[in-house]
């Protein structure tokens, strides 16, 4: 039986088959009025990442590791009674920070953050100067992939021990969304990147986080202990962290029923899978779960600058020729949400369907119309075109992009499929650099922006080559409004205007869950790689 | 005379190491898609894909690549990975304690349990031992090890509440536990390789069983246990000892899968990874340590079996 915020299959059906965003049809946990307890270990599905240097890599493997002992300047709110799907700021290593124009922002830092007690920085205490020089080399570095997150900073400037102010190029609502995404910007030590020339290694994981890494031995486990000096007085409360890593998904299933780990976290390679999950629930009548949609959203791409795609006609025939529920049903056990422009599992942006307008309506299967519409772009038999895609080791990405090109085939559309390495796929047609079609998964973002930068001309994300400049002049706008009601207003209008010119084809996103271990108190599962965030103030009731 | 046929045979196995270090390097590098680019998209050490392979050295012709490479072998050097920057022979001095310890295993279970079933499948043709014996073969040759490794962890998660530990235990914080965990996959791993020596030991051995001193033998009045194990059997292994050496190298391939089931980090989960992030150093690493193996083990057999069989020579 869960306990927890739930919301069932019948549920998630029925709100995709009413196209409607599904957020999190969820209610806030009981949080339970008991003492917190100190003590005991949190083990979950881990990775083994490339290192450890988080200017070095975009990889979610170091991320991960990083948010249980490092800190960023603001940080999203959790527990049991945060909504997947939102993020509301709290300050982190921040006290408090004040936004006196458009353009500027100033940050108070906490007094008497300490280093975690390592050496070369061996415990001392942070300073203003730590942000600053965390902020240059984010921005100096060679390599550092997520630099564009901060382009809009013009200077940051020291104020006083625990005071920093940056300035902006130009108005940018998204910054603090920036500054607080667990992806990239935790606060580094001068003394560690120094000492070991960068902080590739796992002894230069040295930060103010709340566990410190104790040990790591790739492909085996990395493991954290909690940090005595954290800054916020008691916590954490749990005394160990280890993140085992074990790739095969029969073990992990294996391992979270037998109570080898406490926690299927809420990411496809932490997850158990929906196939499992009936056993799951039987052998562990207990288990507190929370189902809520995923911020990875499948799209198909195409050359919009070119022919045949630069005929709406065309964009719009291919997307009425998917059955989408069909491959949702193949994929994902018929468990999915449809997703607008901006995917639905962010709630605070991402437009209910029904209020789409006329561009909801080439999300419907209609191979008929599509047909005709086709016949209409003077293409009565079709045409040849490519497709472009990883496959991510994952089989529900094969079977959607087969079942995609079957599809296509019934209307004409005779599709060659080009299967590529990742690596070879994210250099080239991830970045638009494909003669058809691409189709695959898209960077999990937490803010809009990422997601409507694949629209930009100019912007490596723009797969299909918009080149729209009413809907560019709409994007950039929205970077300017502050107030958040209007942004909101001003989202909902850029993504009917992408609805109706259907640049991307997008399908369903798959609904995450995370399993839970019962005895685990005052935790709340969420979008995004802060699982130390997260963790932070759980607690164990055993 | 075997000092000389060894030695023999060991200059046959050097040509035929470096044949192989030339098909490890070059097939490598003929894998689709290639770590410069995954590199440049995870990492961006470079600006451009072309000044990448050249920080690499990938840029130049793949013969001087490659004696670049075999010399620093040759020197105990195997390089850095590309993907971590850790230099590959302290992964693999870390890691192939681990598949080695797996393959043992395997093949201490192949030899425990085809030879005796073998025999008895053979002393007891036509019967229903012998039947049984072949099918259990036949159906250990065609399970496949994902499936049964597969099997061996859900299933007993599901009905009995246990599951082999995901967690890997090292040597020195738990030795009892530590050989333990090698049971399972050890034992799943040296089915097929069971079934092979079985069959094969049958089959020899019913040969062996039908020649004249073996008839002279029974006529003797000597005790079945006399016949067949004294003066049969060792007659019978010879072939078996030089399949033991072709089942060793298939042992060390099937660690790949065993390894990633029951999270054992070994080389086979790392030659995996390697495989997937265009890791060429780790991957012709592995592969020549793994050829190295393979080559050394049938000098090995090839010189038990000229002891076995003293009219060997070549």
């Amino acid at each position: 039986m869960s306990t927890d915020l739930t919301f069932s299959r019948r549920d998630l059906l029925k709100l995709g088959g009413t196209a409607l965003a599904v957020a999190t049809v969820s209610r806030p946990a009981l949080i339970e009025a008991q003492t917190p307890k100190r003590g005991g270990a949190f083990r979950f599905r881990g990775y083994t990442p490339p290192h450890f240097d988080p200017h070095l890599t975009a990889s979610y493997t170091t991320m991960i590791n990083l948010s249980f002992t490092h800190s960023r300047l603001i940080k999203h709110k959790t527990g049991p009674a945060v909504k997947p799907g939102t993020f509301e700021f709290e300050g982190d290593l921040a006290e408090s920070w004040s936004q006196p124009n458009e353009t500027t922002y100033i940050f108070k830092l906490r007094k008497g953050v300490r280093w975690h007690n390592k050496p070369p920085v061996n415990g001392r205490e942070l300073t203003a100067e730590d942000v600053k020089y965390t902020w240059d080399r984010f921005m100096t570095i060679p390599g550092n992939a997520n630099r564009h997150m901060m382009a809009a900073v013009d200077k940051v400037e020291v104020l006083d021990r625990s005071t920093v102010k940056f300035t902006l190029k130009e108005p940018l609502a998204w910054f603090l969304d920036f500054v607080g995404t667990p992806m990239a910007l935790c606060i580094i030590a001068k003394e560690a990147v120094e000492q070991f020339k960068d902080l590739k290694k796992a002894e230069a994981v040295i930060g103010t986080g709340p566990w410190m890494l104790e040990g790591h031995e790739p492909k085996v486990r990395t493991t954290f202990v909690r940090n005595p000096n954290y800054f916020i007085p008691g916590l954490p409360y749990i005394e160990r962290v280890e993140a085992i890593d074990f790739d095969d998904p029969s073990a992990r299933l294996a391992a979270f029923v037998t109570g080898q780990i406490d926690a299927g976290g809420e990411f496809p390679g932490m997850m158990i899978r929906r196939q499992d999950w009936k056993i799951v629930k039987e052998k562990r009548p207990n288990l507190r779960y929370v189902e809520f949609p995923a911020n990875v959203m499948v799209h198909t791409g195409m050359r919009t600058d070119k022919p045949p795609f630069n005929d709406i006609r065309v964009r719009k025939a291919l997307s009425m020729a998917l059955d989408r529920k069909a491959i949702l049903d193949a994929t994902q056990e018929g468990v999915g949400v449809l997703n607008p422009p901006i995917p639905a599992a962010l709630t605070a942006w991402s437009i209910p369907f029904n209020q789409l307008g006329e561009g909801a309506k080439y999300y419907e299967y209609n191979p008929t119309e599509a047909k005709r519409l086709l016949a209409e772009a003077g293409h009565p038999n079709g045409f040849s075109t490519t497709l472009d895609y990883a496959t991510y080791g994952s089989q529900e990405i094969i079977d959607a992009v087969q079942m995609s090109v079957k599809m296509w085939k019934d209307i004409g559309v005779d599709v060659k499929v080009n299967e590529k390495p990742y690596g070879a796929y994210f250099a080239t047609s991830y970045v638009g650099k494909q003669d058809g079609l691409v189709q695959g998964p898209q960077f999990p973002a937490l803010e809009p922006y990422n997601f409507l930068a694949q629209y930009l001309p100019g912007e490596a994300k723009n797969q299909s080559h918009v080149n729209d400049p009413v809907l560019a002049d709409m994007i950039l706008t929205s970077n300017k409004i502050f107030d958040e009601k209007k942004r909101q207003q001003q989202l909902y209008e850029i993504q009917k205007h992408i609805a109706k010119h259907v640049y991307y084809i997008r399908g369903y996103s798959a609904v995450y869950i995370a399993a839970l271990d019962p005895a685990l108190q005052n935790f709340g599962p969420n979008l995004g790689y802060d699982y130390g965030g997260r963790l932070m103030a759980a607690w164990w009731n055993k | 005379m075997i000092r000389r046929y060894a030695l023999k045979r060991l200059l046959v196995a050097i040509p035929s190491l470096l044949i192989a270090t030339v098909i490890v390097f070059s097939l490598s590098r003929l894998i689709p898609g290639d770590v410069v680019t995954l590199m440049m998209q995870e990492n961006q050490y470079a600006q451009s894909l072309e000044e990448m392979r050249e920080k690499l050295g990938l840029n130049r012709p793949i013969y001087l690549q490659y004696f670049e490479w075999i010399g620093r072998a040759v020197r105990g050097d195997l390089g850095e990975s590309l993907y971590s920057s850790r230099p590959v022979l302290q992964e693999l001095a870390r890691r192939a304690p681990v598949s080695l310890e797996l393959g043992a295993v395997a093949v201490f279970f192949a030899v425990l349990l085809g030879v005796p079933i073998g025999v008895l499948s053979a002393s007891r043709q036509d019967s229903a031992e012998d039947y049984i014996a072949r099918s259990g073969a036949i159906l250990g040759l065609s399970a496949p090890g994902f499936w049964l490794g597969t099997l061996v962890v859900v299933l007993p998660a599901i009905y009995f509440g246990w599951s082999p530990s995901i967690k890997f235990i090292p040597f020195t914080s738990d030795p009892w536990g530590h050989m333990v965990q090698f049971l399972i996959p050890g034992f799943l791993l040296g089915i097929a390789s069971a079934a092979s020596i079985m069959r094969l030991t049958r089959t020899q051995l019913l040969e062996v069983l039908r020649q004249d001193y073996v008839r002279t033998a029974w006529s003797k009045g000597l005790g079945e246990r006399v016949v067949v194990l004294k003066h049969s059997l060792k007659n019978a292994l010879i072939p078996v000892v030089t399949v033991l050496g072709i089942q060793i190298a298939q042992v060390l391939s099937g660690t790949v899968i065993f390894e990633t089931i029951f999270g054992l980090p070994g080389m086979g989960r790392f030659l995996f990874d390697a495989i997937t992030e265009r890791d060429y150093p780790v991957i012709q690493g592995i592969n020549l340590v793994v050829v190295t193996t393979v080559v050394t083990v049938n000098l090995l057999v090839d010189v038990v079996y000229a002891y076995l069989d003293p009219r060997i020579r070549y």
